[in-house]
């Protein structure tokens, strides 16, 4: 199937607060959602983080889930994300069409587990909660009526190998529409694994800045509604954007470290470009991975460096603005992105002062007003598990 | 465009990276058994192997093992199924962070904690640049990753992959799934798994390791036709996915020679198969395979292994009949299902070649 492959629905949950209309907001008046921890509990609470600024228990009351209900803060905010997702693609979830649910998560209900962890005493509910994919059976059960769901774990790049299987899904004809992305709460879990590799900073992140030593953590939820351009029109749908490239690569170089010349992000970038048919020059804004540790930032800038040379567009890490949200961070600034491309502007990489000796580009560093036709958006994971979807504005 | 299994290789609670074991398994009467770990100095280094934890040297070996029978030192695609990932280091690190309050803690565990260590360390150790992914979904984990490489195939992008499925079972995580009634509560044989009328199986670790190549050559084991997954679908839905299957193989109901089930033991789980098979099916032969190798995440790589096994020395062992219907001569066909708590479900279908 050579059809081109249409976003028609988006949802989103950060600490930019809840839906595209407050994260649209947030990125226009340059307000970061990174903060003081309110909701997490850790010794740690001089690392800034994230959160979103909702408790358990509002999203509850919010989604209408009883109390008795047992589910975990990853799924909770995976359902506030899809529910949006869902009312903007306007299909009744009760016809007969195809649809697959594509989660990414990495810490799934880990943050219960290190709660109640080793005995899991009175709370044994929790343990069948502990996996990745009882989180998104959770979520798809809220909704019903998928015909088929799965989960994908490929730590930060997760929820952007879901666009991919979903993209896939789609072009074999396997379902009619795919919901695609990831959620990840904050967890002392990967906070504490993320200070043992010492690529925290206790200061606000600095993406691309000569200055950075390291990331802020984020949570959030995210996903994007993806079907065949004819389904969306004979739907009478206007699709938001067409996803018009993508690919996966490893960078087989370390496991928590990516290589020097940013092989892996390299190819991811190339072969994205090579399947949507465009050209380097042809992309107007590059939302990077931009995590701000020192080790992404020069690999990634590196790899940019290759493929665009002398014609490197505006580029700029969100990051600032959401925190590393890990698992969702692929299907959040893909949102972000298509927000950029719908708005034409490009939001700006905050707190950036002082150029990197190493790199021939700078960030943006503030909001541009621009005509946007294609954006390029990476997610790079831990192992090397790199990831870049390219969308486009629609004629 | 066809697929076929061109090498395979195995850990499990039967002789490793070996297929004598098929025509007389090992049988156990624990509740928790655990695989039989070959020699690993073949495939990692002394200095590595004692950084890493079971799961990951066994995933190393039974890659090492496929690529070299095959010489695909590039697979286009490296995926992993895994319920749990890396369940040892992740306890390790929780474990510490709880005891010692968030802190004192080193990253070693936690850099190999996350589901995504196993693919990464496979194309680590093979330099491979492409396609590399993981995927999580209890009990279908293995048939979810078997899928995105079949969608890969039929969609041109790929010619070879490296599939697998790993989970091991840690003695404080089978504990943990004891408490909630994932194991029976004596000992094990295989009447009373047979009788099905109690709750709960056996606790196994799984590691199987495929490569596969859209292209036959003198070495194929068999073909994969078709892999599919539902998720809380119907009764209707299951018999119709079934039908449609067979349909676009050309195949009918009395083409397929064996349905391999993961009857477990588990009267829950087995029902499923009792109303969702043994009426489609109720001349065929019904063969199972967990209760050989006990109930895991991943279990089901081991049965799409036995299934291949079957088809590649036409005979099935009485070992792994579970009805009274013998296979004939001529194996031809094998439709593999499974299901986890009547949620997910998955169809796999591989022919001889």
């Amino acid at each position: 199937m050579n059809e081109d492959i249409v976003v028609t629905g988006m949802g989103i949950i950060t600490g930019l607060g809840y839906g595209k209309k407050q994260t649209l907001e947030a990125l226009r008046l340059q307000h970061s959602g990174i903060g003081k921890n309110n909701y997490l509990q850790t010794i740690h609470a001089d690392y800034p983080v994230s959160e979103v600024k909702m408790s358990d228990n509002e999203m509850r009351n919010f989604l209408k889930i009883p109390s008795e209900k047992i589910i975990t803060r990853t799924p909770l905010l995976g359902i506030m994300a899809l529910n949006e997702a869902i009312n903007e693609a306007r299909f009744d979830k009760n016809e007969a069409r195809k649809i697959a649910f594509i989660n990414g998560t990495t810490v799934g209900g880990m943050e219960k587990s290190e709660q109640y962890y080793p005995e899991f005493i009175n709370t044994e509910h929790y343990i069948e909660n502990h996996d990745c994919g009882s989180s998104s059976e959770a979520i798809a059960e809220y909704f019903g009526n998928f015909d088929m769901i799965t989960t994908i774990s490929t730590a930060c790049s997760s929820a952007a190998n879901a666009i991919v299987l979903g993209a896939n899904l789609l072009k074999t004809e396997r379902v009619d529409v795919a919901i695609v992305g990831g959620t990840e709460c904050l967890s002392k879990f990967h906070l504490n694994g993320f200070n043992t590799l010492m690529i925290l900073d206790k200061a606000a992140c600095r993406p691309f800045d000569a200055t950075r030593t390291g990331l802020n953590l984020g949570e959030g939820a995210a996903y994007l509604v993806l079907e065949k351009a004819s389904d969306a029109q004979q739907r009478n749908i206007k699709p938001l954007c067409k996803l018009s490239g993508y690919a996966n690569t490893c960078d087989a170089y370390h496991q928590t470290a990516s290589s020097p010349d940013g092989q892996g992000a390299y190819l991811a970038m190339q072969n994205a470009l090579y399947e949507s048919q465009l050209k380097p020059e042809d992309i107007d804004y590059i939302n990077a991975h931009g995590t701000g540790t020192e080790n992404n930032d020069l690999s990634e800038g590196t790899a940019i460096m290759r493929i665009f040379k002398d014609t490197i567009p505006p580029v700029s890490s969100t990051k600032p603005f959401t925190g590393h949200t890990t698992s969702a961070a692929g299907s959040v600034e893909s949102i972000i992105s298509i927000l950029a491309l719908q708005h034409d502007f490009i939001p700006a990489n905050l707190n950036f002062n002082h150029p990197m000796p190493e790199l021939s580009f700078q960030p943006v560093k503030e909001n541009i007003t621009k005509k946007l036709q294609h954006v390029l958006t990476n997610s790079f994971g831990f192992g090397g598990n790199d990831t870049t979807c390219i969308f486009s504005k629609i004629e | 465009m066809s697929i076929y299994i061109q090498a395979a290789a195995q850990i499990s609670s039967q002789e490793p990276l070996s297929d004598a074991w098929f025509t007389n398994p090992k049988r156990y009467t624990e509740r928790h058994v655990r695989s039989i770990d070959p020699d690993y100095k073949d495939f990692i280094s002394p200095i590595e192997a004692r950084r890493m934890g079971k799961i990951l040297k066994r995933a190393l070996a039974t890659s090492w093992t496929v690529v070299r029978k095959t010489g695909i030192e590039q697979p286009d695609a490296i995926i992993t199924g895994t319920g749990l990932g890396c369940i040892e280091n992740t306890e390790k690190f929780l474990s510490a962070m709880v005891r010692d309050k968030e802190m004192y803690l080193q990253p070693s565990f936690f850099m190999q904690s996350t589901h995504n260590t196993i693919s990464s360390q496979i194309a680590l150790h093979l330099k491979c640049n492409k396609y590399n992914s993981t995927y999580t979904q209890q009990g279908i984990s293995f048939e979810s990753g078997l899928f995105d490489t079949y969608l890969q195939f039929k969609l041109g992008k790929i010619n070879t992959a490296l599939v697998a499925g790993h989970d091991e079972m840690t003695p404080e995580y089978f504990i943990l799934l004891d408490k909630i009634n994932y194991w029976k509560k004596g000992k094990v044989n295989e009447t009373i798994l047979r009788k099905s009328n109690s709750i709960g199986s056996f606790a196994g670790e799984s590691s199987s390791c495929f490569l596969l190549e859209n292209k036959k050559t003198a070495q194929s084991i068999c073909e994969l036709k078709a892999v599919d997954l539902f998720f809380n679908p119907t009764q209707q839905r299951i018999k119709q996915a079934i039908e449609d299957m067979l349909l676009k193989n050309n195949l009918k109901i009395n083409d397929i020679d064996i349905v391999m089930t993961g009857i477990s033991g588990d009267c829950n789980n087995d029902c499923v198969y009792r109303e969702n098979i043994f009426p489609l099916f109720s001349a065929t032969p019904i063969a199972w395979y967990k209760h050989i190798f006990g109930e895991s995440f991943t279990a089901c790589g081991l049965g799409m292994y036995t299934a291949m096994l079957a088809l590649q020395a036409n005979k099935l062992p009485v070992d792994y009949l579970y009805n009274k219907i013998s296979p004939i001569e001529g194996i031809k066909n094998i439709l593999i299902y499974n299901h986890f708590k009547n949620k997910n479900h998955s169809l796999i279908l591989l022919s001889s070649c």
